[in-house]
Protein backbone atom coordinates (compact mmCIF):
# COMPACT_ATOMS: atom_id res chain seq x y z
CA UNK A 1 0.00 0.00 0.00
CA UNK A 2 1.78 3.67 -0.52
CA UNK A 3 2.29 6.14 1.73
CA UNK A 4 0.70 9.71 1.91
CA UNK A 5 3.55 11.21 -0.02
CA UNK A 6 3.09 8.70 -2.91
CA UNK A 7 -0.79 9.00 -2.72
CA UNK A 8 -0.45 13.25 -2.77
CA UNK A 9 2.22 12.50 -5.60
CA UNK A 10 -0.34 10.55 -7.47
CA UNK A 11 -3.52 13.08 -7.14
CA UNK A 12 -1.46 16.27 -8.03
CA UNK A 13 -0.01 13.69 -11.23
CA UNK A 14 -3.76 12.81 -12.16
CA UNK A 15 -4.81 16.34 -12.35
CA UNK A 16 -2.00 17.67 -13.78
CA UNK A 17 -2.51 14.71 -16.75
CA UNK A 18 -6.21 15.19 -17.06
CA UNK A 19 -6.68 11.69 -15.98
CA UNK A 20 -9.88 11.54 -14.20
CA UNK A 21 -9.35 7.37 -13.96
CA UNK A 22 -6.45 8.03 -12.36
CA UNK A 23 -7.47 10.84 -10.24
CA UNK A 24 -10.44 8.38 -8.81
CA UNK A 25 -8.21 5.74 -8.34
CA UNK A 26 -6.11 7.62 -6.50
CA UNK A 27 -9.07 9.18 -3.88
CA UNK A 28 -10.08 6.00 -3.35
CA UNK A 29 -6.87 5.02 -2.34
CA UNK A 30 -6.25 8.38 0.28
CA UNK A 31 -9.61 7.10 1.22
CA UNK A 32 -8.24 3.49 1.88
CA UNK A 33 -4.77 4.31 3.56
CA UNK A 34 -6.74 6.79 5.74
CA UNK A 35 -5.13 9.79 4.47
CA UNK A 36 -7.16 13.33 5.77
CA UNK A 37 -9.59 13.42 2.71
CA UNK A 38 -9.07 17.33 3.34
CA UNK A 39 -4.96 16.96 3.50
CA UNK A 40 -5.82 14.54 0.07
CA UNK A 41 -7.78 17.25 -2.01
CA UNK A 42 -5.51 20.60 -0.74
CA UNK A 43 -1.74 19.12 -1.35
CA UNK A 44 -3.36 16.71 -4.15
CA UNK A 45 -5.73 17.82 -6.42
CA UNK A 46 -6.00 21.28 -5.68
CA UNK A 47 -1.90 21.51 -5.84
CA UNK A 48 -2.06 19.75 -9.35
CA UNK A 49 -4.26 22.43 -9.78
CA UNK A 50 -2.21 25.05 -9.07
CA UNK A 51 0.64 23.59 -10.86
CA UNK A 52 -1.29 23.56 -14.01
CA UNK A 53 -2.31 27.34 -13.24
CA UNK A 54 1.12 28.50 -13.04
CA UNK A 55 2.19 26.41 -16.30
CA UNK A 56 -0.55 28.53 -18.56
CA UNK A 57 0.48 31.90 -16.91
CA UNK A 58 4.08 30.76 -18.53
CA UNK A 59 2.61 29.77 -21.21
CA UNK A 60 3.21 26.19 -20.81
CA UNK A 61 -0.09 24.71 -21.05
CA UNK A 62 -3.53 26.31 -22.69
CA UNK A 63 -6.76 26.39 -21.86
CA UNK A 64 -7.84 22.49 -23.09
CA UNK A 65 -5.47 21.46 -21.09
CA UNK A 66 -7.03 23.23 -18.04
CA UNK A 67 -10.57 21.91 -18.81
CA UNK A 68 -9.50 18.30 -18.78
CA UNK A 69 -7.33 18.91 -16.05
CA UNK A 70 -10.21 20.07 -14.32
CA UNK A 71 -12.45 17.07 -15.10
CA UNK A 72 -9.89 15.23 -13.20
CA UNK A 73 -9.86 17.72 -10.43
CA UNK A 74 -14.05 17.50 -9.66
CA UNK A 75 -13.86 13.56 -9.93
CA UNK A 76 -11.22 13.30 -7.53
CA UNK A 77 -13.17 15.72 -5.51
CA UNK A 78 -16.72 13.83 -5.87
CA UNK A 79 -14.39 11.14 -3.58
CA UNK A 80 -13.16 13.09 -1.23
CA UNK A 81 -15.46 16.21 -0.71
CA UNK A 82 -18.40 14.08 0.91
CA UNK A 83 -16.47 12.94 3.51
CA UNK A 84 -14.97 16.30 4.31
CA UNK A 85 -18.33 17.85 5.04
CA UNK A 86 -19.06 14.61 6.96
CA UNK A 87 -16.02 15.09 8.72
CA UNK A 88 -16.67 18.77 9.69
CA UNK A 89 -13.68 20.04 9.10
CA UNK A 90 -14.32 21.52 5.49
CA UNK A 91 -12.37 24.95 6.28
CA UNK A 92 -14.04 27.52 4.21
CA UNK A 93 -12.78 30.51 3.37
CA UNK A 94 -15.98 32.46 2.30
CA UNK A 95 -18.30 32.06 -0.25
CA UNK A 96 -18.88 33.76 -3.57
CA UNK A 97 -21.40 34.13 -6.15
CA UNK A 98 -20.23 33.89 -9.90
CA UNK A 99 -22.02 34.65 -13.11
CA UNK A 100 -21.82 35.45 -16.81
CA UNK A 101 -23.52 38.89 -17.06
CA UNK A 102 -26.55 39.29 -19.01
CA UNK A 103 -26.44 39.03 -22.36
CA UNK A 104 -22.93 36.85 -22.80
CA UNK A 105 -23.21 33.16 -23.14
CA UNK A 106 -19.46 33.31 -22.77
CA UNK A 107 -18.43 30.88 -19.93
CA UNK A 108 -15.42 29.26 -20.23
CA UNK A 109 -13.87 32.34 -18.33
CA UNK A 110 -16.06 31.99 -15.36
CA UNK A 111 -15.73 28.07 -14.98
CA UNK A 112 -12.52 28.70 -14.62
CA UNK A 113 -12.31 30.97 -12.08
CA UNK A 114 -14.96 29.42 -10.37
CA UNK A 115 -12.79 25.82 -10.46
CA UNK A 116 -9.80 27.77 -8.97
CA UNK A 117 -11.98 29.47 -6.30
CA UNK A 118 -13.25 26.29 -5.02
CA UNK A 119 -9.81 24.87 -4.77
CA UNK A 120 -8.66 27.76 -3.46
CA UNK A 121 -11.06 27.11 -0.58
CA UNK A 122 -14.06 28.86 -1.10
CA UNK A 123 -17.44 27.91 -1.66
CA UNK A 124 -18.59 29.16 -5.11
CA UNK A 125 -22.71 29.66 -6.50
CA UNK A 126 -22.56 29.25 -10.00
CA UNK A 127 -25.40 30.82 -11.50
CA UNK A 128 -24.45 30.14 -14.87
CA UNK A 129 -24.41 32.40 -17.97
CA UNK A 130 -26.88 35.91 -18.88
CA UNK A 131 -27.26 36.34 -15.29
CA UNK A 132 -29.54 39.43 -15.07
CA UNK A 133 -28.88 41.61 -12.24
CA UNK A 134 -31.52 41.00 -9.88
CA UNK A 135 -30.61 37.44 -9.72
CA UNK A 136 -27.01 38.32 -8.94
CA UNK A 137 -28.12 40.19 -5.65
CA UNK A 138 -30.80 37.37 -4.45
CA UNK A 139 -28.11 34.26 -4.84
CA UNK A 140 -25.95 36.75 -2.80
CA UNK A 141 -28.50 37.60 -0.10
CA UNK A 142 -29.75 33.96 -0.51
CA UNK A 143 -26.47 32.58 0.13
CA UNK A 144 -24.74 35.28 2.63
CA UNK A 145 -22.24 35.40 0.24
CA UNK A 146 -18.80 37.59 0.79
CA UNK A 147 -18.04 37.77 -2.60
CA UNK A 148 -19.46 38.52 -5.94
CA UNK A 149 -17.55 37.96 -9.36
CA UNK A 150 -18.87 39.34 -12.62
CA UNK A 151 -17.80 37.94 -16.42
CA UNK A 152 -18.44 39.84 -19.95
CA UNK A 153 -16.53 38.86 -22.59
CA UNK A 154 -18.20 41.16 -25.34
CA UNK A 155 -18.26 45.23 -25.51
CA UNK A 156 -21.82 45.23 -25.44
CA UNK A 157 -22.35 43.02 -22.43
CA UNK A 158 -19.20 45.02 -20.35
CA UNK A 159 -21.75 47.71 -20.49
CA UNK A 160 -23.77 45.24 -18.47
CA UNK A 161 -21.34 45.19 -15.36
CA UNK A 162 -20.90 49.11 -15.50
CA UNK A 163 -24.81 49.56 -14.98
CA UNK A 164 -24.69 46.60 -12.63
CA UNK A 165 -22.43 48.29 -10.07
CA UNK A 166 -23.93 50.92 -8.49
CA UNK A 167 -26.97 49.10 -7.45
CA UNK A 168 -24.94 46.43 -6.16
CA UNK A 169 -22.74 49.07 -4.15
CA UNK A 170 -25.92 50.09 -3.07
CA UNK A 171 -28.30 46.78 -1.84
CA UNK A 172 -25.52 44.89 -1.24
CA UNK A 173 -23.21 46.98 1.58
CA UNK A 174 -20.12 45.42 2.92
CA UNK A 175 -20.08 42.30 0.04
CA UNK A 176 -16.62 42.71 -2.43
CA UNK A 177 -17.02 42.73 -6.02
CA UNK A 178 -14.94 41.31 -8.62
CA UNK A 179 -14.72 41.50 -12.49
CA UNK A 180 -13.21 39.88 -14.89
CA UNK A 181 -13.78 38.83 -19.12
CA UNK A 182 -11.07 39.57 -21.97
CA UNK A 183 -12.15 43.26 -22.54
CA UNK A 184 -11.84 44.69 -19.27
CA UNK A 185 -8.43 45.61 -17.34
CA UNK A 186 -7.33 46.85 -14.14
CA UNK A 187 -8.09 50.14 -15.07
CA UNK A 188 -12.01 49.50 -15.78
CA UNK A 189 -12.71 47.76 -12.58
CA UNK A 190 -11.07 50.59 -10.69
CA UNK A 191 -13.00 53.18 -12.68
CA UNK A 192 -16.41 51.30 -12.12
CA UNK A 193 -15.61 50.33 -8.61
CA UNK A 194 -14.79 46.92 -8.00
CA UNK A 195 -13.11 45.88 -5.75
CA UNK A 196 -11.05 43.35 -7.34
CA UNK A 197 -9.95 41.77 -11.26
CA UNK A 198 -8.22 39.07 -12.76
CA UNK A 199 -5.78 39.16 -15.79
CA UNK A 200 -6.83 35.03 -15.61
CA UNK A 201 -8.44 32.66 -13.41
CA UNK A 202 -5.49 32.32 -11.43
CA UNK A 203 -5.01 35.91 -10.75
CA UNK A 204 -8.86 36.03 -9.60
CA UNK A 205 -8.66 33.08 -7.40
CA UNK A 206 -5.33 35.25 -5.58
CA UNK A 207 -7.21 38.19 -5.89
CA UNK A 208 -10.20 37.02 -4.16
CA UNK A 209 -8.40 35.04 -0.87
CA UNK A 210 -6.86 38.36 -0.56
CA UNK A 211 -10.18 40.50 -0.92
CA UNK A 212 -12.17 38.10 1.43
CA UNK A 213 -8.44 38.18 3.88
CA UNK A 214 -8.67 34.33 4.18
CA UNK B 1 -7.41 69.31 -42.00
CA UNK B 2 -6.38 68.63 -45.57
CA UNK B 3 -9.53 67.57 -47.92
CA UNK B 4 -9.03 64.09 -49.32
CA UNK B 5 -8.02 64.01 -52.86
CA UNK B 6 -9.69 60.50 -53.78
CA UNK B 7 -13.10 59.23 -53.30
CA UNK B 8 -13.92 56.06 -50.56
CA UNK B 9 -14.27 53.54 -53.77
CA UNK B 10 -11.05 55.46 -55.68
CA UNK B 11 -9.56 55.23 -52.49
CA UNK B 12 -10.26 51.36 -51.75
CA UNK B 13 -10.19 50.66 -55.84
CA UNK B 14 -6.36 52.06 -55.63
CA UNK B 15 -5.72 50.08 -52.63
CA UNK B 16 -6.79 46.74 -53.84
CA UNK B 17 -5.08 47.81 -57.43
CA UNK B 18 -1.96 48.49 -55.29
CA UNK B 19 -1.55 51.38 -56.44
CA UNK B 20 -0.99 54.43 -54.67
CA UNK B 21 -3.66 56.32 -52.40
CA UNK B 22 -3.88 59.80 -51.03
CA UNK B 23 -4.19 58.69 -47.47
CA UNK B 24 -4.07 55.71 -45.21
CA UNK B 25 -7.64 54.43 -45.92
CA UNK B 26 -10.14 53.88 -42.43
CA UNK B 27 -11.46 50.17 -42.91
CA UNK B 28 -13.70 48.93 -40.52
CA UNK B 29 -15.43 45.55 -39.07
CA UNK B 30 -18.98 47.57 -38.26
CA UNK B 31 -21.53 46.23 -37.84
CA UNK B 32 -23.97 46.21 -34.59
CA UNK B 33 -22.79 49.49 -34.38
CA UNK B 34 -24.21 50.74 -37.69
CA UNK B 35 -27.39 49.68 -36.52
CA UNK B 36 -27.27 51.91 -33.40
CA UNK B 37 -26.46 55.31 -35.66
CA UNK B 38 -29.30 54.03 -37.87
CA UNK B 39 -31.33 53.44 -34.73
CA UNK B 40 -32.43 50.10 -35.91
CA UNK B 41 -32.02 46.65 -33.58
CA UNK B 42 -28.71 45.44 -33.57
CA UNK B 43 -30.22 42.16 -34.85
CA UNK B 44 -31.50 43.99 -38.04
CA UNK B 45 -27.50 43.84 -39.27
CA UNK B 46 -27.32 39.73 -38.89
CA UNK B 47 -31.52 38.53 -40.06
CA UNK B 48 -32.36 41.14 -42.43
CA UNK B 49 -29.83 41.95 -45.58
CA UNK B 50 -31.58 44.95 -47.19
CA UNK B 51 -31.53 46.18 -43.60
CA UNK B 52 -28.18 45.27 -42.98
CA UNK B 53 -26.36 46.91 -46.19
CA UNK B 54 -28.88 50.36 -45.70
CA UNK B 55 -27.29 50.47 -42.40
CA UNK B 56 -23.90 50.14 -43.16
CA UNK B 57 -23.86 51.95 -45.80
CA UNK B 58 -25.39 55.12 -44.16
CA UNK B 59 -22.93 54.82 -41.51
CA UNK B 60 -20.36 54.67 -44.31
CA UNK B 61 -21.87 58.02 -45.52
CA UNK B 62 -22.18 59.13 -41.91
CA UNK B 63 -18.23 58.78 -41.15
CA UNK B 64 -16.53 58.77 -44.25
CA UNK B 65 -15.15 55.43 -43.93
CA UNK B 66 -14.33 53.23 -46.79
CA UNK B 67 -15.04 49.92 -46.28
CA UNK B 68 -15.84 47.37 -45.43
CA UNK B 69 -19.07 46.36 -45.88
CA UNK B 70 -20.43 42.68 -44.85
CA UNK B 71 -21.98 39.84 -43.46
CA UNK B 72 -20.98 37.84 -40.93
CA UNK B 73 -19.54 37.26 -37.06
CA UNK B 74 -17.53 34.73 -35.83
CA UNK B 75 -19.28 32.51 -33.69
CA UNK B 76 -21.09 31.66 -37.21
CA UNK B 77 -21.31 27.94 -38.36
CA UNK B 78 -23.46 25.87 -35.79
CA UNK B 79 -26.96 27.62 -37.01
CA UNK B 80 -26.15 26.02 -40.24
CA UNK B 81 -26.28 22.82 -38.38
CA UNK B 82 -28.92 22.97 -36.90
CA UNK B 83 -28.23 24.76 -33.68
CA UNK B 84 -30.41 27.60 -31.49
CA UNK B 85 -29.60 30.85 -32.86
CA UNK B 86 -30.33 34.18 -30.99
CA UNK B 87 -30.37 37.30 -32.78
CA UNK B 88 -29.17 40.49 -30.76
CA UNK B 89 -32.50 41.74 -30.18
CA UNK B 90 -32.21 41.96 -25.77
CA UNK B 91 -30.43 44.72 -24.34
CA UNK B 92 -26.70 44.21 -23.71
CA UNK B 93 -26.08 41.75 -26.93
CA UNK B 94 -24.06 42.41 -29.57
CA UNK B 95 -24.25 39.64 -31.99
CA UNK B 96 -25.58 36.47 -32.79
CA UNK B 97 -25.03 33.67 -30.26
CA UNK B 98 -25.70 30.13 -30.03
CA UNK B 99 -28.20 29.41 -27.40
CA UNK B 100 -28.01 25.85 -28.09
CA UNK B 101 -25.22 23.89 -30.58
CA UNK B 102 -25.88 21.30 -32.21
CA UNK B 103 -23.59 19.02 -31.11
CA UNK B 104 -24.13 17.81 -27.78
CA UNK B 105 -22.60 14.43 -27.41
CA UNK B 106 -20.13 12.14 -29.51
CA UNK B 107 -22.35 10.34 -31.48
CA UNK B 108 -24.31 13.82 -32.89
CA UNK B 109 -20.50 14.83 -33.72
CA UNK B 110 -20.23 11.55 -35.89
CA UNK B 111 -23.28 11.78 -37.25
CA UNK B 112 -22.33 15.10 -38.46
CA UNK B 113 -22.56 15.79 -42.21
CA UNK B 114 -22.80 18.42 -44.69
CA UNK B 115 -26.73 19.36 -45.51
CA UNK B 116 -27.92 18.48 -48.98
CA UNK B 117 -28.78 21.80 -50.23
CA UNK B 118 -26.20 24.41 -47.94
CA UNK B 119 -28.12 27.49 -48.99
CA UNK B 120 -31.87 26.88 -46.93
CA UNK B 121 -30.07 25.93 -43.51
CA UNK B 122 -29.05 28.45 -41.04
CA UNK B 123 -28.30 32.07 -41.80
CA UNK B 124 -27.52 31.44 -45.11
CA UNK B 125 -30.62 32.90 -46.70
CA UNK B 126 -29.57 35.91 -45.51
CA UNK B 127 -26.15 36.10 -46.41
CA UNK B 128 -26.83 34.59 -50.01
CA UNK B 129 -29.44 37.32 -50.50
CA UNK B 130 -26.97 40.38 -48.81
CA UNK B 131 -24.25 38.77 -51.44
CA UNK B 132 -26.52 39.27 -54.34
CA UNK B 133 -27.78 43.34 -53.04
CA UNK B 134 -24.05 43.78 -52.72
CA UNK B 135 -23.46 42.29 -56.50
CA UNK B 136 -26.86 44.17 -57.79
CA UNK B 137 -24.98 47.68 -56.38
CA UNK B 138 -21.93 46.99 -58.00
CA UNK B 139 -19.95 46.73 -55.04
CA UNK B 140 -17.27 44.15 -54.11
CA UNK B 141 -19.37 41.00 -52.83
CA UNK B 142 -18.33 39.65 -49.67
CA UNK B 143 -18.65 35.76 -48.32
CA UNK B 144 -17.70 34.64 -44.84
CA UNK B 145 -15.52 31.07 -44.80
CA UNK B 146 -14.59 30.15 -41.55
CA UNK B 147 -12.27 30.06 -39.71
CA UNK B 148 -13.34 25.91 -39.62
CA UNK B 149 -12.39 25.95 -36.02
CA UNK B 150 -13.98 28.90 -34.97
CA UNK B 151 -16.53 27.60 -36.43
CA UNK B 152 -16.00 24.22 -34.65
CA UNK B 153 -16.67 26.25 -31.32
CA UNK B 154 -20.03 27.09 -32.32
CA UNK B 155 -21.02 23.57 -33.60
CA UNK B 156 -19.55 21.79 -30.79
CA UNK B 157 -19.72 24.08 -27.85
CA UNK B 158 -16.51 25.94 -27.01
CA UNK B 159 -15.65 23.36 -23.70
CA UNK B 160 -16.57 20.30 -25.27
CA UNK B 161 -14.28 20.86 -28.12
CA UNK B 162 -11.12 21.64 -26.09
CA UNK B 163 -12.06 18.85 -24.27
CA UNK B 164 -12.20 16.84 -26.93
CA UNK B 165 -9.58 18.26 -28.67
CA UNK B 166 -7.19 16.38 -25.68
CA UNK B 167 -9.21 13.47 -25.41
CA UNK B 168 -10.84 12.43 -28.63
CA UNK B 169 -8.72 14.31 -31.94
CA UNK B 170 -10.18 12.25 -34.26
CA UNK B 171 -13.46 13.23 -33.35
CA UNK B 172 -12.51 16.78 -33.97
CA UNK B 173 -11.11 16.57 -36.65
CA UNK B 174 -14.28 15.04 -38.41
CA UNK B 175 -16.25 17.64 -37.07
CA UNK B 176 -13.58 19.86 -39.18
CA UNK B 177 -14.02 18.18 -42.13
CA UNK B 178 -17.44 18.49 -43.03
CA UNK B 179 -17.44 22.03 -41.81
CA UNK B 180 -14.56 22.70 -44.36
CA UNK B 181 -16.25 20.45 -46.76
CA UNK B 182 -19.63 23.05 -46.14
CA UNK B 183 -17.20 26.13 -46.17
CA UNK B 184 -16.11 24.68 -49.74
CA UNK B 185 -19.59 23.89 -51.08
CA UNK B 186 -20.63 27.39 -49.55
CA UNK B 187 -17.03 29.00 -51.29
CA UNK B 188 -17.79 27.31 -54.92
CA UNK B 189 -21.23 28.62 -55.06
CA UNK B 190 -20.28 32.17 -54.44
CA UNK B 191 -18.34 31.63 -57.12
CA UNK B 192 -20.37 30.03 -59.44
CA UNK B 193 -22.94 32.58 -58.67
CA UNK B 194 -21.32 36.39 -58.48
CA UNK B 195 -17.81 35.78 -60.08
CA UNK B 196 -14.64 34.85 -58.17
CA UNK B 197 -13.07 38.47 -59.67
CA UNK B 198 -16.18 40.39 -57.63
CA UNK B 199 -15.38 38.06 -54.30
CA UNK B 200 -13.99 39.26 -51.04
CA UNK B 201 -13.33 36.18 -49.19
CA UNK B 202 -12.72 36.47 -45.61
CA UNK B 203 -12.48 34.22 -42.11
CA UNK B 204 -12.73 35.85 -38.11
CA UNK B 205 -10.71 33.62 -36.17
CA UNK B 206 -10.73 33.63 -32.92
CA UNK B 207 -8.43 30.57 -32.13
CA UNK B 208 -6.25 32.96 -29.72
CA UNK B 209 -3.21 31.76 -28.16
CA UNK B 210 -5.12 32.80 -24.52
CA UNK B 211 -7.19 30.07 -25.06
CA UNK B 212 -5.15 27.68 -27.84
CA UNK B 213 -1.29 26.61 -28.31
CA UNK B 214 -0.13 27.06 -31.29
CA UNK B 215 0.43 23.28 -31.30
CA UNK B 216 -3.28 23.05 -31.14
CA UNK B 217 -3.68 25.69 -34.02
CA UNK B 218 -0.97 23.63 -36.68
CA UNK B 219 -3.16 20.66 -35.56
CA UNK B 220 -6.40 21.83 -35.59
CA UNK B 221 -6.58 25.32 -37.30
CA UNK B 222 -4.35 25.78 -39.91
CA UNK B 223 -4.37 23.13 -42.21
CA UNK B 224 -8.02 23.40 -42.69
CA UNK B 225 -7.76 26.82 -43.36
CA UNK B 226 -5.13 26.21 -45.90
CA UNK B 227 -7.41 24.05 -47.58
CA UNK B 228 -10.36 26.77 -47.49
CA UNK B 229 -7.75 29.35 -48.68
CA UNK B 230 -5.92 27.38 -51.32
CA UNK B 231 -9.03 26.10 -52.78
CA UNK B 232 -10.58 29.72 -52.96
CA UNK B 233 -7.59 30.99 -54.52
CA UNK B 234 -7.14 28.56 -57.09
CA UNK B 235 -10.88 29.25 -58.56
CA UNK B 236 -9.47 32.89 -59.03
CA UNK B 237 -10.62 34.33 -55.68
CA UNK B 238 -9.90 38.31 -56.16
CA UNK B 239 -9.46 39.16 -52.11
CA UNK B 240 -9.01 37.11 -49.42
CA UNK B 241 -9.10 38.79 -45.73
CA UNK B 242 -8.12 37.18 -42.69
CA UNK B 243 -9.32 38.44 -39.02
CA UNK B 244 -6.61 37.42 -36.71
CA UNK B 245 -8.23 37.83 -33.54
CA UNK B 246 -6.80 38.46 -30.23
CA UNK B 247 -3.56 37.55 -29.02
CA UNK B 248 -1.97 35.20 -32.20
CA UNK B 249 1.73 35.99 -32.22
CA UNK B 250 2.45 32.99 -31.81
CA UNK B 251 0.28 31.92 -34.77
CA UNK B 252 1.63 34.06 -37.18
CA UNK B 253 4.36 32.20 -38.54
CA UNK B 254 1.94 29.86 -40.29
CA UNK B 255 -0.80 32.87 -41.00
CA UNK B 256 2.27 33.69 -43.28
CA UNK B 257 2.38 30.40 -45.17
CA UNK B 258 -1.23 30.79 -46.09
CA UNK B 259 -2.49 31.97 -49.74
CA UNK B 260 -4.60 35.33 -50.16
CA UNK B 261 -6.03 35.76 -53.50
CA UNK B 262 -4.95 38.49 -55.65
CA UNK B 263 -4.91 40.78 -53.00
CA UNK B 264 -4.57 39.73 -49.36
CA UNK B 265 -5.67 41.59 -46.41
CA UNK B 266 -4.80 40.76 -42.94
CA UNK B 267 -6.30 42.66 -39.77
CA UNK B 268 -4.51 42.28 -36.44
CA UNK B 269 -6.06 42.84 -33.07
CA UNK B 270 -4.11 45.29 -30.38
CA UNK B 271 -2.13 42.06 -28.74
CA UNK B 272 -0.17 41.93 -32.22
CA UNK B 273 1.81 45.12 -33.24
CA UNK B 274 2.06 46.67 -36.40
CA UNK B 275 5.48 46.36 -36.53
CA UNK B 276 4.88 42.13 -36.09
CA UNK B 277 2.26 42.16 -38.72
CA UNK B 278 4.52 44.17 -41.46
CA UNK B 279 7.30 41.54 -40.88
CA UNK B 280 4.67 38.73 -41.01
CA UNK B 281 3.07 40.00 -44.15
CA UNK B 282 5.45 41.95 -46.30
CA UNK B 283 3.12 41.72 -49.48
CA UNK B 284 -0.09 42.22 -48.20
CA UNK B 285 -2.40 44.60 -46.71
CA UNK B 286 -2.29 45.18 -43.04
CA UNK B 287 -5.24 46.73 -41.03
CA UNK B 288 -5.71 47.73 -37.88
CA UNK B 289 -5.40 47.70 -34.59
CA UNK B 290 -6.59 50.72 -32.23
CA UNK B 291 -7.96 48.90 -29.05
CA UNK B 292 -11.95 48.41 -29.59
CA UNK B 293 -12.02 49.06 -25.45
CA UNK B 294 -10.80 52.53 -26.21
CA UNK B 295 -13.23 53.63 -28.86
CA UNK B 296 -15.84 52.37 -26.53
CA UNK B 297 -15.14 53.43 -23.25
CA UNK B 298 -11.95 56.25 -23.87
CA UNK B 299 -11.92 60.10 -24.93
CA UNK B 300 -11.88 61.14 -28.38
CA UNK B 301 -8.10 62.05 -27.70
CA UNK B 302 -7.27 59.05 -26.62
CA UNK B 303 -8.67 57.05 -29.95
CA UNK B 304 -7.01 60.15 -31.71
CA UNK B 305 -3.90 59.18 -30.34
CA UNK B 306 -4.00 55.57 -30.51
CA UNK B 307 -5.04 55.72 -34.36
CA UNK B 308 -1.92 58.32 -35.26
CA UNK B 309 -0.12 55.84 -33.33
CA UNK B 310 -0.90 53.32 -35.70
CA UNK B 311 -0.92 55.18 -39.02
CA UNK B 312 2.59 56.16 -38.03
CA UNK B 313 3.64 52.55 -37.33
CA UNK B 314 1.81 51.35 -40.90
CA UNK B 315 1.33 53.90 -43.31
CA UNK B 316 5.20 52.95 -44.88
CA UNK B 317 3.72 49.05 -45.44
CA UNK B 318 4.95 48.16 -48.53
CA UNK B 319 2.06 45.82 -49.03
CA UNK B 320 -0.63 48.46 -47.84
CA UNK B 321 -2.00 49.68 -44.65
CA UNK B 322 -5.57 50.38 -43.50
CA UNK B 323 -6.39 51.86 -39.87
CA UNK B 324 -9.06 49.79 -38.47
CA UNK B 325 -9.88 49.01 -34.95
CA UNK B 326 -8.21 45.28 -33.44
CA UNK B 327 -12.01 44.01 -33.62
CA UNK B 328 -15.21 44.62 -34.43
CA UNK B 329 -16.23 48.13 -33.55
CA UNK B 330 -18.29 48.13 -30.49
CA UNK B 331 -21.75 48.42 -31.23
CA UNK B 332 -22.04 51.01 -28.52
CA UNK B 333 -19.27 52.72 -29.14
CA UNK B 334 -19.91 56.79 -29.00
CA UNK B 335 -20.17 57.90 -32.23
CA UNK B 336 -17.82 60.83 -31.88
CA UNK B 337 -15.19 58.44 -31.21
CA UNK B 338 -15.96 56.50 -34.21
CA UNK B 339 -15.46 59.33 -36.05
CA UNK B 340 -11.87 60.27 -34.82
CA UNK B 341 -10.60 57.45 -36.79
CA UNK B 342 -11.51 58.48 -40.18
CA UNK B 343 -10.50 62.01 -39.00
CA UNK B 344 -6.81 61.03 -38.03
CA UNK B 345 -6.49 59.57 -41.75
CA UNK B 346 -7.02 62.33 -42.84
CA UNK B 347 -4.40 63.92 -40.39
CA UNK B 348 -1.81 61.95 -39.82
CA UNK B 349 -2.30 59.83 -43.31
CA UNK B 350 -1.26 61.64 -45.98
CA UNK B 351 1.02 60.32 -48.63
Amino acid sequence: MADEATILGQLKQAVMDGDEDAAVAAANEAVATGVDPQKAIMEGLAAGMAEMGRLYEEEECYVPELMVSSEALYAGLAVLQPLVAASGKAAKKGTAVIGAVQGDIHDIGKNLVKMMLEVSGIEVVDLGRDVEMESFIAAVKDANADLLCMSALMTTTIIAIKDYMPEFKAKLPGVKIMIGGAPLNQHLADEWGADGYGENAMEAARVAVRLLGA
Amino acid sequence: MQCDQMTSQERWDALIAHEPVDRVPCLQFILGHTAVVNGKPIAKIYDDAAESLACQKNAMALYGHDGLIMHGWANAGGAEFGGDIEFPYRKYTGAPMMKKSPVQSEDDAWKLAVPDDILTVGTMPVALEFSRLQYESGMTVTVQVGSPLTWAGSVCGEERLMIWIMKKPELVHHVLRVITDFIKKKADHWIDTFGAERLMAFDLCIETNKLYSPKHFEAFGFPYLKEIHDHMTARGTAIFLSHICGEQNKNLPLWSQLSYGKRGMVSVGKEVSIAKAREMFPGIIVMGNVDPITVQEGTPEQVRELSRECIEDGKGHPGGFALMTGCEVPPQAPPVNVDQMVKACREFGRY
